[in-house]
């Protein structure tokens, strides 16, 4: 019975979660670009000589506001820290998550570890640890809804489930349980669309371990449109906005 | 709350879901940057009068009515159900808040609080809440535009006694038309307000520099803007782009009006003329040497306030520093100024619609600024900054004065 939940959460629902996942921010963006465009120009000017002078107008201002959250780093340099160890912590984490098929080697194929050695897992936990905890305090706290929590605890369930893969599976006296290779395997049985059972590759009493991390991110996918996670694809056009 | 109000106030919702509007229902992060860029938060630490907190009250609804997941557990989101219990919140969303867009400086997002504030505004005009003096005077200026005929006569029998005390006042002036009015073909075209602490100034000033202008017929706030009605807002500028279409007039220059000036430039332009705003006009004429003033004559520390619609919604920083540093040598800056100069707290039409008690209470952190600037004068370019800093003023014991730019720069005038 647990043997089929795993499989159908470790192979269909990763398919399931990434089709939803397009198709629900294809669908938001549609909702967007089908909505009246205002006629009007929505920018704020920074200190420039005049309206027409745009030293740091358009999309290489609106690039870097959404890159590097500047006038956040000027008035709050504490959740910029936080902020950017987290984001960037995330791209890193996905890309050593395709570092882990064979095709890909940017840590050496032989290496056990992932990009950082754990290390990025851990730095994103403690951002999200400083991000939910600060939710419990003063004004965030009263502005913050249930699903602003919740999500944020997804988000610490799918990083802390790979800190335990990551980390915990080195503890036993025979070194690894599972190595970078034992889940490239897997990953690449998701990309040739195999539907292998994962068992075969990821053995040991780290499997439900890996199960919960997949299933934390199925949903981490599912919710993602839906949710005001979808700034990833909105802050972008949104700084344009407000650069003009 | 009947069904059917409240289905005709849910689709005045929807009609303004714009693309932008849209993006910064469904993207805040509640974050919290946008926290301490208010007024009115800094003045009273209250969560309600942060960005945030003002665009939940509306988000909440969208939550309810647009997206999946507030059908499916709005719980998740707070959403929740109009009715005039909510009413309530929304109102404070719409008058509780000038627009004057600092929140947008801070966040991360560049999250638009005026735009999400339109939706607000548009439900309660549909409710028939919305403040009852700025509709009434916005239903006066377009009036005024649809009877022109009548109105243009009894407004140029007005320019008569005005133009009487401008030859009173400026000897040097007798024998000239010192306020034209239809002059066709006029470079400038000035829109003012009603009063004539907006003409006098700006005419001696124009006409010190030799300047062909020629004064609208219509004053230049456009209370639709406030009230948060569009139509109202369109047909009030209407009336002045159609006379100086008429007048065939190079260009038009806002009176010291923050919302008629940035309605008119960015909302309602580009035309064939320019806008541009009076202090624009000074500044020009100052560089170009075609007026003299004499730096002896105003006395006195003076600084200057950035209003929210001509500065960090407008574009104009340095044109009211140029006319100042050209009145005085002993001009200071605000701290912080420019974009990120704090909001006055009587914008968006708040020195009519809200009580002066409210008013008082959210711009303490405006008193404290002007205090520490330690300036004898604060000028500043936009009739409802005059009116609120007046009141700051008087209310904070603040030893200064409020001085409009032009004015400043009308007393150093050299004859
Ligand atoms: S700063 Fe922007 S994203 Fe953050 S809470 Fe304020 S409006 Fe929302
Ligand atoms: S627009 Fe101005 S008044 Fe309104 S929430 Fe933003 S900072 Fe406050």
């Amino acid at each position: 019975m647990f043997g089929r939940i795993w499989y159908f959460v470790m192979v269909p629902m990763v398919y399931l979660a990434f089709v939803w996942c397009v198709l629900g921010i294809a669908f938001k963006t549609m909702q967007v670009l089908r909505a009246p465009r205002l006629p009007r120009t929505l920018r704020i000017f920074p200190e420039s000589k005049s309206p027409d002078d745009r030293p740091i107008g358009g999309w290489a201002a609106a690039v870097w506001d959404t890159f590097a959250m500047p006038t956040l780093w000027r008035f709050n340099p504490t959740l910029w820290f936080f902020l950017v160890v987290f984001h960037i912590g995330i791209v890193i984490l996905i890309i050593s998550h395709l570092d882990l098929l064979p095709q890909v080697n940017i840590v050496s194929a032989s290496s056990p570890h992932m990009i950082g050695n754990g290390t990025v897992g851990a730095a994103v936990t403690v951002a999200l640890l400083y991000l939910l905890f600060r939710r419990f305090r003063g004004t965030v706290r009263e502005v913050s809804v249930l699903s602003d929590y919740l999500l944020l605890f997804l988000l610490l369930c799918t990083v802390v489930s790979g800190d335990i893969i990551s980390w915990g599976n080195s503890w036993s006296d025979e070194g690894f349980v599972m190595t970078k290779q034992d889940l490239g395997k897997y990953l690449e049985s998701l990309i040739t669309f195999s539907f292998t059972d994962p068992r075969k590759f990821l053995s040991g009493s780290h499997y439900p371990v890996i199960g919960f991390h997949v299933l934390c991110a199925n949903l981490f996918l599912m919710v993602l449109p839906f949710s005001k996670l979808v700034h990833t694809c909105f802050a972008l056009p949104m700084n344009k906005l407000r650069r003009g | 709350m009947e069904q059917n109000e409240k289905s005709s106030l849910l689709k005045l919702m929807s009609d303004q879901l714009s693309r932008s509007v849209r993006m910064y229902l469904d993207n805040c992060a509640r974050c919290g940057a946008c926290v301490e860029a208010c007024h009115a938060y800094a003045s009273t630490g209250e969560a309600r009068y942060t960005a945030v907190g003002r665009a939940q009250n509306i988000r909440r609804l969208y939550e309810n009515y647009h997206t999946i997941t507030g059908k499916a557990a709005p719980w998740l989101s707070e959403a929740v159900e109009l009715d005039e219990l909510w009413m309530d919140k929304v109102y404070e969303t719409a008058f509780t808040c000038t627009g004057c867009r600092r929140c947008m400086v801070f966040c991360p997002f560049g999250i638009d609080t005026q735009q999400i504030q339109t939706i607000a505004k548009s439900l309660l005009i549909g409710a028939d809440l919305e403040p009852k003096p700025l509709t009434v005077r916005a239903k006066d200026s377009i009036a005024k535009g649809v009877n022109s005929e009548a109105t243009r006569a009894k407004f140029a029998k007005q320019m008569d006694q005005l133009r009487q005390e401008v030859v009173e006042r400026w000897t040097a002036e007798a024998g000239k038309d010192v306020i034209p009015l239809d002059v066709q073909g006029a470079n400038v075209l000035y829109v003012s307000m009603a009063e004539a602490h907006s003409i006098l100034p700006a005419a001696r000033i124009m006409n010190a520099a030799g300047e062909s202008w020629s004064l609208s017929y219509y004053e230049a706030v456009n209370f639709g803007a406030f009230v948060g009605n569009r139509s109202m807002t369109e047909q009030i500028c209407q009336r002045i782009i159609h006379e100086a279409e008429t007048l065939k007039v190079k260009e038009m220059a806002i009176c010291e009006c923050g919302t008629a000036f940035r309605v008119m430039k960015h909302v309602m332009g580009p035309f064939d003329f320019n806008v541009i705003t009076l202090v624009q006009l000074l500044e020009r004429y100052i560089k170009q040497g075609r007026i003299k003033l004499d730096k002896s004559k105003v006395r006195g520390r003076i600084t200057y306030h950035d209003p929210c619609q001509i500065a960090r919604n407008g574009g104009v920083y340095e044109a009211p520093r140029t006319c100042l540093r050209a009145v005085t040598d002993d001009f200071v800056e605000l701290q912080p100024n420019r974009c990120l100069n704090w909001c006055c707290g009587g914008g968006g039409g708040l020195v009519i619609a809200a009580e002066p008690e409210f008013r008082m209470k959210t711009s303490k952190i405006k008193a404290e600024q002007l205090k520490a600037s330690g300036a004898d004068i604060v000028a500043t370019a936009c009739e409802m900054c005059y009116a609120q800093l007046n009141e700051l003023v008087d209310e904070y014991e603040l030893d200064m004065k409020v001085e409009f730019v032009s004015n400043l720069v009308a007393q150093a005038l050299v004859d």
